[in-house]
């Protein structure tokens, strides 16, 4: 019977991402030496986080509400914003010190897997760049630096520079701590091209 | 095991956390899909080698007939960094990759293929950093690319008259063959073919892609087997590709 009930929680952990048997066991038991309490809110926050948990009606990141806690924080610079493709990209992006506000696409463009623009919140984008109670004056896009976040960024450009607002991709380079020597063509020729004054 | 050859890589798909599956087409293997550690990790030792269109010498490592071996190293050939930025180029190539996924099983080695691929991409790339000093025409570049694939593959329509019994005759896409009025099915719906389009398919099956440097072949032309080639694949595919919900200019 315990056997069951250890064995059952190992099988659940291991479903996340990241965490093979060992790993698994390891947090099983240590959840098992836990006060109740201490595991029993684990569980609730969990639990919470699926009942509540929504995407932001204005720019898609999670939110409890109609609206997420950025796009309701008056404070912040509405002129500008940054374009991501999910959310779990905003926590970096915050990291910088950045003010503005974002815009998650909930995806990137990829033909072989049928994702279409339709199926992205580019069309929701366009509607709230155009909307001049929005006064938005700058949008970066801060899709990945690989094939299809690239193609995202294009397509989202080629429709918003006409606008006539300051469209801006984030800079392609090398990994700061790395060293030349390893650094692959096509990234070294993108840091060229991005090179700046000293 | 480990083995050594040289791919073109024509999708990669995120796998767990940070890995990718990467499927590459081979001059020696055919399609064949390898499994990658961390790619995507800034500061992954693969770089942009697992980029779509990438021409790279891979090492991989796996048990005899493993049919997701670990990908251990990538040494890019080349890039094709600018075919892979145009969007339209990037579409198109995926709409013929979809096709290729469809048609050729993995697996089975096929040099032709490799090499008409590897071809196609040079001369997009040529055209993309505009060292190409002829124009070349994209339209009849894909289309002749296309035609190419598919007489390789075994599935280009015989276009030049009656499939049963040499009369002139009409295309239909349901039979995947030209037909006369007496040998055509009761219902089915045929496409009108010209001469002009006739006779640059009948050449396009066995042309090199170099051709186009000296036969440029009208936009009607290029319409009309485009239009032609999409039905009847629809056809052969019993199916819509997935590439097909894009608006390829
Ligand atoms: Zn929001
Ligand atoms: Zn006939």
């Amino acid at each position: 019977m315990s056997q069951g009930i250890v064995e059952n929680l190992i099988n659940e952990l291991m479903r996340l991402p990241g965490i093979g048997r060992k790993t698994a066991q390891r947090l099983c038991f240590f959840i098992l030496s836990m006060p109740e309490e201490d595991a029993r809110d684990i569980a609730k926050a969990i639990i919470e986080l699926k009942e509540k948990a929504r995407f932001c009606q204005v720019c898609f990141n999670i939110a409890e509400d109609d609206e997420c806690e950025i796009c309701r924080d008056k404070k912040r610079d509405s002129k500008k914003i940054c374009v991501v493709e999910e959310p779990s990209n905003l926590a970096v992006i915050e990291r910088t010190g950045y003010r503005g506000l974002y815009h998650v696409l909930l995806g990137a463009l990829s033909p072989l897997d049928g994702i279409t623009p339709e199926r992205l919140k580019i069309g929701e984008l366009i509607e709230r760049v155009k909307d001049n109670n929005n006064n938005v004056e700058e949008v970066i896009i801060a899709t990945n630096p690989n094939t299809k976040g690239e193609v995202t960024a294009r397509y989202i450009g080629g429709i918003l520079k006409p606008l006539g607002l300051r469209v801006t991709r984030i800079a392609y380079g090398l990994p700061i701590g790395g060293d030349i020597e390893f650094a692959d063509e096509v990234t070294m020729a993108k840091a060229m091209e991005g090179r700046r004054e000293l | 095991m480990r083995f050594k050859t040289e791919g073109i890589v024509l999708r990669a798909f995120n796998y767990g956390e940070a890995d990718l599956i990467v499927t590459y087409l081979t001059a020696d293997r055919g399609i064949i899909k390898g499994f990658a550690k961390s790619p995507r990790k800034i500061k992954s030792r693969f770089g942009s080698s697992l980029e779509p269109f990438t021409h790279a010498r891979v090492s991989f490592w796996g048990k005899e007939h493993s049919n997701l071996p670990k990908i251990v190293q990538s040494d890019i050939i080349q890039p094709f960094s600018h075919v892979r930025e145009d969007i339209n180029d990037f579409l198109r190539l995926s709409h013929i990759i979809e096709l290729l996924l469809s048609l050729y099983p993995e697996g089975i080695s096929n040099k032709k293929i490799f090499y008409l691929f590897l071809q196609c991409l040079s001369y997009l790339e040529q055209a993309a950093a505009q060292i190409f000093c002829a124009e070349v025409d994209k339209n009849a570049l894909y289309l002749l690319f296309k035609i190419r694939l598919i007489a390789i593959l075994g599935y280009a329509p015989m276009l030049k008259q009656c499939g049963r019994c040499g009369q002139r005759g009409l295309f239909y896409p349901s039979e995947g063959a030209v037909l006369c009025v007496r040998c055509a099915p009761i219902g089915a719906r045929p496409m009108q073919t010209s001469k002009a389009a006739v006779s640059f398919y009948e050449h396009g099956l066995t042309w090199p892609l170099s051709n186009l440097m000296r036969v440029k072949p009208s936009a009607d032309i290029v319409g009309e087997l485009i239009a032609l080639l999409d039905e009847h694949l629809r056809h052969v595919l019993g199916k819509e590709l997935k590439t097909a919900g894009f608006n390829i200019r």
